[in-house]
Parts: C-alpha cells; sequence; structure tokens
C-alpha cells in the first residue's frame, strides 16, 4: 500500500523535524541561561560547595564551551545523533536512563488514556448520534461541552477532591498499583472522550442522513442492519481524523496530569527539568514527547488508511 | 391484466397548496412506464409517495395498490416492508447511494442476506452471479470511488434488485451522465422488465422515454396532461405543452441560418494540453471569426473545457500558442459556465454584483436594464442572492454580465445541460440572437450533438485519450 | 424553556446566547472589576489568613491573607488581556501569510507551508514550554510561545479556505470580467471567511487562557505573586479544607470563560 508508505515518510520526516527544533530550542536556552554554564555544570557535579574555578573550567574544556557557537551546535547535534543526550545536571544520571525508566510509565498513562478517548467516547457518541435529540443526546453533550471546557489541571484537582478525598474510593498519588492509574488516566482522558463523542454523534448523524444509508434502508434492510452495515466504518474516519489533529492535546495533558498527580514519567521530569533549569534533561524529556507525538500520529494515519479507501490513493 | 402497482387519485399538498391533482398510474408487468415532466412538475413526488417517502411535512391522499395490499398513500409506513422485496428504488446519482467505505461484493450481497434471508455464502454467491450478469465480474472488490459513472449505475442496480424486488423503480436516471452512457442505462433498465418484471421511470429527457418506450405519461403542474404509447405521444402528441416539450429537444429545433464568420478574433495553432500527465489533445489548430458558432464535442473527460480555458488563457497549453486579435484588451474575451450558482459570490445579492461590474466597464445602469429585460429577467429577483434564484433565470443574469464587456468572443461551457428542455431552448434562442447583433463568437462545449449541430456552423471533436 | 425555544428558531442558537453571556461577564469583570474592586492583589494581611467571606473581602482571603476576590479580577485582566494580545499576534501573521500563500502558490507556498509543518512537528504547549524556559515567571515568553504555536492554525485554515476559494469558479469569472485582487478579497474571500476566523478566534482564545492556567499550575507560567487563575489554585490546593470556595473560585472563572468562548465558536474548525 502506497498510502501507509508515503503517511509513514512524512512522519519520519516530522521526526527529524521534531529533533532539530528541539535541540536547537535548548541549545538557545543554554546560551542564554544567565550565568556560567561550566559552574553550574561544575556545581550539578561535584556540588555547590566543592565546586572551584579550575573545576569549572575542566568542565568548559570537556564539554567545548570555550569554543564558537556554531562549532559548538554541531557538537551538540553530532551527540544527539549518537544517542547521547548527556547527564542530568540535577541527579547526575544518565538522561537516557532517567528517560528509559519514565518512559514506561507514561506509555502506559497515555495509553490508557488513549483507549477511553478511543472506546469509551466513540461509543457514547454512536447512540447519542442515533438518536438526534433525545435523553441521552441532549444529556451526553451537556457533559460533553463541559468536560471540553474544563481544563485538564482543574479536572484532576475535581477528581482528586471528589475520588480520592471525600469519597476515599481511589488514591490519589503513588504509582505501583492499578488502581493509581485510574485517577490520573481519567484526568488525561476525559477530555479527549468527550471531544471524540462529540466527533462521533455529529458523524454518526451524518452517516443516517448520508444518501447510502437511506439506499440500504430502500433496498430493504432494517434499521438495525443498516445501521450495523454502514454506520460504524463511516463514522470512525471523521472520529481518528479528529484524534489525529488532537495528539497535541494529549501530550500536552500528560505534562500537566503527571505534575499533579507525582506520576513518574517524562512529563513530570519535563517540568521538574525546566524549574531546575536542567538542560539535558529538558532536551531529553522535550524529545521523547515530540517523537511519542510523532509515533501516535503515525498509528493514527495507517488507523485512516485502514478505515478509508477512499485515502489510500 | 395483472398490474404491479396502481395509483389511483393521488393528490399532494404543502400548506393547501396543491402540488398533485389527483394522478392515476398503473404499471404492468413487462411494459415500462415513463414519466416525463420538468423541474416542479410533481413527477418525484409520484415515486415518493409509491415508496412512503414523502417529506412528514406533506399531506397526501388516494390509494396505492402495490404487492397485492392497497393502502393509503398518506400512510407511509404501510409500505415499508415491501421496500426491496416488492418494490425497489434506483436513486439518483447511484455514485452517491453506495457505502464509500464497503466493497462492492458486500453491498450486493446485503440484499440476498438481509432481505431474502440467505446465508452469509451463499448471498456472497448470488451476488457474484448479480455482477457477473452484468459485466462487472472484475469489479466485485472494487470500492465505488474506483467506478466510473457508468459502472456505479449498474452496481446500484444490482444492488437495489437484489433482494428481489419485481418493480424497479428510477428516478432521473441519466442525471448527470452524458449522452453516450445514456444508452447503456436505459438498456440496464430494459434488463429489469425481463422475467415478469416491471419498470416505472420518471425523467426530464424525452429521449430516454423514447428509447424505453412502452407507456408514457407526460406531467405538468402536478397533473398529468397526456397519457399513452411512446409512439402515440411522442409521434402525435394532443396536448399543446408535450408539443412544446417535443419542440424544445435541440433535433426538433429549426434549422436557422448559421452565422458567415467575420473577421478573425481568436486563433490558435499547434495546441496541446495535458491534464495529470494525460495528453488530451494535440496540434489542435482553431480559428474563430466574429459572429461564428463552434461546437466542442466528445467523451467526459476528453478535454473540452481544458480547450475553452486555453483559449481564454485561464491555462497554459503545453505546446502551441492563442492568438486574440491586436488591439482588444483580455475582458473582451468571457465565459459562460455549467453552473451559474459557483459564479456569484455567494452573500451578496445580485444587483449589487452587477452594479459593481457595470460599474468596472462604464456601462450605464439603464443599459444594463435594458439587457435584462430583453433577456426576460424581472427586476425583483435582482435583490435576491445567487441560490435564490432559479438556474435558467441565473444563467441569464450571467449572460447580462457576460455582455458588460462588449466580449467578441464567448467561450460558453455546458450552459444548458442542467436546464430543462423550454429553458434550454429559451436560453439558447437568446445567445444566438445577442450572438447575431453583437457579431460576438460563441464556443460551445456541449454533450449533445443534435444541439451542436443545429446552432454551430463548425464541430471541433475531442476523442479523447 | 419556551422563550429558549423561540431563540432557536430564529436561528440564534440558546448555546451561542448563553456563550456570549458567560464571555461577556467575564470580560466585564476584567475590564471593570478592578475598577470596582479597591485593593491590591498582592498585599497581604497575615493577621486575616483563610479567613471566610467577609465585607471587605467578599469571596475571604488566602494562605497570605490576601483578598481572593481582588486577585479573581486581576487574574481575568491578564488572562483575558493575554488571550486576546495572542489570538491578535497570531490572526494577523497567519491570515496574511495563508493569504499569501494561497495565492501566490509554487514555491513562495511551499517554503510558507514547510515552514508551518515544522511548528506543528511539536504539540504546541511543548513548544510554549521550551521558549518559557528562556525566562520563567516573565510575561513576554508566555506571549511570544503562544502566538508562535498559534499562528500556524490560522495560517493553515487560511491557506486551504482561501485557496479553495480562490480556485472557484466565482473568482475566475471575477478575474475574467477585469476585476483586481482587492475586490475578489473583498468580494469573494473575506465575506466567505469571515465567520471561520471568528470561531478560530475564539478556540485560539480559549487554548491560550487554558494554556497560561495550566504552565502556571504546573508553576513553569507566570511566578508568585502574580494574580493568575491556575497559580492560585495550585496555591490553594494545601487548603481546600479550610477555604473551598477561594480554591474554587479561579477555577470557576477559567471554566465560565473557555465554555462560553467554545458555545459562542459553535463547531471545531478542525
Amino acid at each position: 500500500m502506497g498510502g501507509v508508505a508515503r503517511a509513514l515518510l512524512r512522519r519520519g520526516v516530522q521526526a527529524v523535524l521534531v529533533a532539530v527544533l528541539v535541540s536547537g530550542l535548548c541549545f538557545t536556552l543554554v546560551r542564554l541561561l544567565p550565568g556560567d554554564q561550566a559552574m553550574r555544570v561544575a556545581e550539578g557535579r561535584y556540588g555547590y560547595d566543592r565546586v572551584t574555578a579550575a573545576s569549572a573550567d575542566a568542565v568548559r574544556a570537556e564539554l567545548g564551551l570555550d569554543r564558537p557557537a556554531v562549532e559548538q551546535f554541531l557538537a551538540w547535534v553530532g551527540r544527539l545523533a549518537q544517542g547521547d543526550l548527556g547527564v542530568s545536571l540535577v541527579t547526575g544520571e544518565r538522561v537516557v536512563v532517567e528517560i528509559a525508566y519514565q518512559l514506561g510509565h507514561t506509555l502506559l498513562l497515555s495509553l490508557a488514556a488513549l483507549s477511553l478517548a478511543l472506546l469509551a467516547g466513540p461509543a457514547l457518541g454512536l447512540f447519542a448520534g442515533l438518536r438526534p435529540g433525545g435523553v441521552l443526546d441532549q444529556a451526553g453533550m451537556v457533559g460533553a461541552a463541559a468536560l471540553r471546557a474544563l481544563p485538564v489541571f482543574a479536572l484532576g484537582i475535581g477528581l482528586m477532591l471528589v475520588f480520592g478525598v471525600t469519597l476515599g474510593w481511589l488514591p490519589v498519588a503513588g504509582f505501583h498499583a492499578t488502581e493509581n492509574l485510574v485517577l490520573p488516566a481519567l484526568a488525561l482522558g476525559l477530555g479527549l472522550a468527550a471531544a471524540s463523542a462529540r466527533v462521533a454523534r455529529d458523524a454518526t448523524v451524518a452517516a443516517v442522513n448520508a444518501p447510502f444509508f437511506g439506499f440500504a434502508l430502500l433496498r430493504g434492510l432494517t434499521r438495525a442492519q443498516a445501521v450495523r452495515q454502514h454506520v460504524p466504518r463511516n463514522a470512525a474516519v471523521p472520529v481518528l481524523a479528529y484524534l489525529g489533529v488532537n495528539l497535541a492535546l494529549l501530550v500536552e495533558g500528560v505534562v500537566v496530569v503527571e505534575s499533579l498527580f507525582g506520576w513518574p514519567g517524562i512529563g513530570h521530569a519535563l517540568s521538574h527539568a525546566i524549574s531546575a533549569r536542567d538542560v539535558p534533561m529538558l532536551q531529553g524529556t522535550a524529545l521523547s514527547l515530540g517523537l511519542i507525538f510523532v509515533a501516535l500520529n503515525a498509528f493514527t494515519d495507517v488507523a485512516i488508511l485502514a478505515a478509508d479507501p477512499r485515502r489510500r490513493g | 391484466m395483472t398490474t404491479s402497482l396502481t395509483i389511483d387519485d393521488l393528490r399532494v399538498s404543502a400548506d393547501g397548496a396543491a402540488l398533485l391533482r389527483g394522478v392515476s398510474i398503473r404499471v404492468t408487468p413487462g411494459v415500462p412506464l415513463t414519466i416525463v415532466g420538468e423541474t416542479g412538475s410533481g413527477k418525484t413526488l409520484v415515486a415518493e409517495a409509491a415508496m412512503g417517502t414523502l417529506a412528514p411535512e406533506l399531506s397526501a391522499s388516494g390509494w396505492v395498490v402495490l404487492g397485492g395490499t392497497v393502502s393509503d398513500a398518506g400512510d407511509r409506513a404501510a409500505r415499508r416492508h415491501l421496500w426491496g422485496r416488492g418494490i425497489a428504488l434506483l436513486p439518483q446519482e447511484p455514485w452517491l447511494a453506495l457505502d464509500p467505505t464497503m466493497r462492492v461484493l458486500p453491498q450486493v450481497a446485503e440484499g440476498h442476506r438481509f432481505v431474502r434471508g440467505l446465508g452469509r455464502s451463499e448471498a456472497t454467491a448470488c451476488a457474484r452471479e448479480d455482477l457477473a450478469a452484468l459485466g462487472l465480474a472484475n469489479a466485485a472488490t472494487r470500492f465505488p470511488h474506483q467506478l466510473s459513472g457508468g459502472m456505479a449505475q449498474r452496481v446500484a442496480v444490482a444492488a437495489a434488485r437484489a433482494g428481489g424486488a419485481p418493480l424497479l423503480l428510477a428516478d432521473e436516471p441519466t442525471k448527470g451522465l452524458d449522452a453516450a452512457l445514456r444508452d447503456a442505462v436505459v438498456a440496464l433498465l430494459r434488463g429489469a422488465l425481463q422475467e415478469g418484471g416491471s419498470l416505472l421511470c420518471i425523467t426530464h429527457d424525452v429521449a430516454v422515454a423514447r428509447a424505453l418506450g412502452g407507456e408514457v405519461m407526460v406531467m405538468l403542474d402536478g397533473e398529468v396532461v397526456e397519457r399513452g404509447s411512446a409512439e402515440k405521444v411522442l409521434d402525435a402528441p394532443s396536448h399543446a405543452y408535450t408539443r412544446r416539450l417535443l419542440a424544445a429537444e435541440p433535433e426538433a429545433w429549426a434549422e436557422g441560418e448559421l452565422p458567415v464568420p467575420g473577421a478573425e478574433v481568436l486563433s490558435a495553432t499547434g495546441l496541446s494540453a495535458e491534464r495529470g500527465g494525460r495528453r488530451l489533445f494535440e496540434a489542435l489548430d482553431l480559428t474563430v471569426g466574429a459572429g461564428e458558432w463552434v461546437a466542442v464535442t466528445g467523451p467526459s473527460g476528453c478535454g473540452k473545457t481544458t480547450l475553452g480555458n486555453v483559449l481564454l488563457g485561464l491555462l497554459r497549453p503545453a505546446a502551441g500558442v492563442v492568438r486574440r486579435r491586436g488591439g482588444l484588451v483580455r475582458t473582451r474575451y468571457q465565459k459562460l459556465y455549467q453552473d451559474p450558482v459557483a459564479t456569484f459570490a455567494p452573500r451578496l445579492a445580485l444587483r449589487t454584483a452587477l452594479a459593481e461590474a457595470a460599474a468596472l466597464h462604464g456601462v450605464a445602469w439603464s443599459q444594463l436594464a435594458a439587457m435584462l429585460d430583453r433577456l426576460r429577467v424581472p427586476d425583483a429577483l435582482l435583490d435576491r442572492r445567487p441560490d435564490q434564484v432559479s438556474g435558467g433565470e441565473l444563467q441569464r443574469i450571467a449572460i447580462a454580465r457576460a455582455l458588460l464587456p462588449d466580449p467578441v468572443f464567448l467561450f460558453a461551457d455546458e450552459p444548458t445541460s442542467r436546464l430543462d428542455p423550454i429553458t434550454q431552448q429559451e436560453t439558447m434562442a437568446a445567445l444566438q440572437e445577442i450572438s447575431r447583433e453583437r457579431g460576438l463568437a460563441v464556443l460551445l462545449v456541449t454533450h449533445d450533438l443534435a444541439m451542436a449541430r443545429k446552432v454551430a456552423g463548425r464541430q471541433v471533436t475531442l476523442r479523447g485519450a | 424553556m419556551r422563550g429558549l425555544r423561540r431563540i432557536a428558531a430564529r436561528g440564534q442558537s440558546p448555546a451561542r446566547l448563553l456563550g456570549a453571556t458567560l464571555v461577556g461577564l467575564v470580560v466585564l469583570m476584567a475590564i471593570a472589576g478592578p475598577l470596582l474592586v479597591d485593593g491590591s492583589p498582592t498585599r497581604q494581611d497575615l493577621s486575616a489568613v483563610l479567613q471566610p467571606p467577609s465585607p471587605d473581602a467578599l469571596l475571604g482571603r488566602d494562605q497570605l491573607g490576601r483578598s481572593v476576590l481582588v486577585r479573581l479580577v486581576h487574574a481575568a485582566r491578564l488572562s483575558v488581556s493575554l488571550g486576546a494580545a495572542t489570538v491578535v499576534a497570531a490572526a494577523v501573521p497567519g491570515i496574511l501569510l495563508g493569504l499569501l500563500a494561497a495565492w501566490a502558490g509554487g514555491w513562495t507556498d511551499r517554503v510558507l507551508s514547510g515552514f508551518g509543518d515544522a511548528v506543528l512537528a511539536l504539540p504546541g504547549l511543548l513548544l510554549v514550554l521550551l521558549v518559557v524556559a528562556l525566562a520563567p515567571g516573565a510575561f513576554w515568553p508566555l506571549f511570544l510561545g503562544l502566538s508562535l504555536a498559534m499562528w500556524v492554525e490560522w495560517f493553515r485554515v487560511t491557506r486551504a479556505a482561501s485557496g479553495a476559494l480562490l480556485s472557484a469558479p466565482a473568482v475566475e469569472a471575477a478575474r475574467l470580467l477585469g476585476f483586481g485582487p482587492w475586490h475578489v478579497l473583498r468580494r469573494h474571500v473575506l465575506p466567505e471567511m469571515a465567520p471561520l476566523f471568528g470561531t478560530l478566534a475564539a478556540f485560539g482564545f480559549a487554548g491560550a487562557v487554558m494554556a497560561v492556567g495550566a504552565l502556571g499550575f504546573i508553576g513553569i507560567g507566570l511566578r508568585p505573586p502574580t494574580a493568575e487563575w491556575g497559580l492560585m489554585m495550585v496555591e490553594l490546593l494545601p487548603y481546600y479544607d479550610e477555604a473551598p470556595l477561594a480554591m474554587l473560585a479561579p477555577a470557576l472563572c477559567l471554566f465560565a470563560l473557555v465554555l462560553g468562548l467554545q458555545l459562542l465558536a459553535g463547531r471545531d474548525p478542525r
């Protein structure tokens, strides 16, 4: 299938763009940050009290910070290309090792949220769309509108206070047991689920009003048969397309939700890295989130191609 | 004689205004019945009443006898159980009526499986036979967007009839198809008459009625004005409206005097054009003189419109040169479109659009008003938006607009193909008259060979690649 | 209820009316609030920490004894002005470049679209985070980052919509009649795109306001003692038990503004 190859190639280019963009911004960041960078690195390595001008100079020479900017940037990108993301200024651990640990947590959380958005949302939207103006439609759409307008962090706090503190049903922090996953996944996924419910509802209404649905009825199929045969696949295409465009919301939500629930993932590490001005860690985490975004986009592309033969070209 | 569908004294009205005033029809097996009428004659309402798909805001009375049972025409649910089993509808523009995400074979198999109640594999086998019988064996695994218009039509017929309904109802089956495909559709519809089947066809195209034969009914303003065998109605019409309708067919147009070409206004030498890497035409030479009519004909997709656009300078040719007469500004070369609605700003009142164009070319409003009057465009229409006037009226307004720059050459791209026959004849007559007066050269793109013969002194036929 | 139906029948959806009301209220609060409610948003009164609502602080006081109402209206002013400024800063270049790309086509279009794709390669908030990291706590990188992330949406929508309009027969006919680019823009392009721009502006505004709140909340955007809704919520989170109203109020304001904008916008243009 040529369409799939083309989509994957496009996403490959996007991945390279992400790498260039993130490393360029991080490099600029290093040069713009106030204070002596070598000194900060040395502090990170040896501790505030034991750092000396000599050790700072050693770091400067080691990292090539005394050479021209262009040369430094090329060296920076060169190291990145070899998979060397450097060493965290805060923990002293290699960034790759830190991220390898965090990645699993982030993926678990994202996939849990995504399955909520892909299963619960569209199913609800489908039933609402089959009876537009019905009770489920009206109640569901009011709920969806409210959920879409609630910022992820406010939703997270709300869930935390209601289910975690007041009712005491679920733990608000921790990350070892399955029930720890419930609240963060809800906080991250509910907004997306609401949006995809809305899109699925409109797509269902459109499919039921489409000429091919009317033709199915005129050919003698019952309404239930026509719905089963012709609605889900046609409604899936806009839902997937919408989700593809809005995956950015998922990645953005990861940063907020992980910070709120103390979930030890990449997003949490990213917000820490910014506060601590830990540039290697910032670059590593931003790059990872960017690449997760690209990978999810690639999956959506392939799913859309599978659902819609017209796009296969 | 047995009848497969009888409708007795069908009356339909909306808010007290009568749309159908007592229409009765009788369809017998083996004899096609064709209802001919223009837009707004109510012919589609007859089909909708038979199926029970009339819009809920319409009130209907009368009787429908279908599948051996009698029911009230206003009772929409009464005939629902006969859909696919007793009566099959071939929809307008069938390429839109197929599910775009489903392959052809399972769509046809649905009728066998869900309506006839066959098992899945048996249904698929039946569908395969249906497709093979229509010459579509190779198309079974295709998706609808991979079908040509004619193939989609055949698939739709197979899908519509899979449930085993003996009566086929076709509503404007040739809409959107060019003349070459029309005959194939007629053959396809006649196939429905085999093995005791019946056919009710609804069309605005007299040629379809003639090709189908059998019985013909002519409708005007919600009433049947004439009915009888095809030979009687079409060859010896008794009602004035039928005569007018038949006279509006291009074959019947008067053989007028064709204008003598004047001084050359446009010439092209060695023209070639491509679309999507495919050569459309090659080494084409063409000279158009003042007042001359040149018709461009050929199958759809052969590059007729492309040729006109190249001559106007809207497209660059792959090779060759187009020369306009020296000293003439480009606005003296104008264009008329197939769908005039798309050529006006959608939210702007027509009066404003025309006034701005008139001002641009220094034409006084009174002059423009006189032209509009001559084209029989009522002044009150100008306060509407383009989508609020009929296609014929808007095309006449578009003609008045195109005349503002005092053109010497007009590229008319199927300007009447979406109009009813009588409106088409009137519009073409007006255009011919204006062309004669002003020495306006016209390049007419059309798929109607008869029309091309009647109006143009010269024809360019593109073969297509 | 019958009144609402009558409005709906007149073509004005009740949802849109509710949206306009909510947005109007918050904008009014942003403009008139700081004039009506006296006091500084940063003045502390450690003797009145977490005080319940009283005549001189209608919504109570926060963990540092600052009036929640005063902080709320200043935060409204901040969010509304940042949102509006971002929409303008994103819309102007986005629309102009989108029109340019659609009109010129060819290399101009390819270069501009490539640039847009590059910006979109990263999720918007990630881009904002990286820009904000340049100077945490300051107003300008927040504004810069948001505008940088959001102009692409305007560019892409304008390019796609105007491209379709420019290649339509109406524009071809107008050009054949001799009308110039300005007429085409004024009569054929802009009137068709106006509703789209309205929707984009509302969604962009909502997005910017949410992003500012989210960044404040994770402690990366604006910093204490600035009055900002997200920041206020995170500061008051530990005291939700003692002062629930103080924590709930900023969340409600943010919710009302975003919901209002989304209802006003109608359908998502993407």
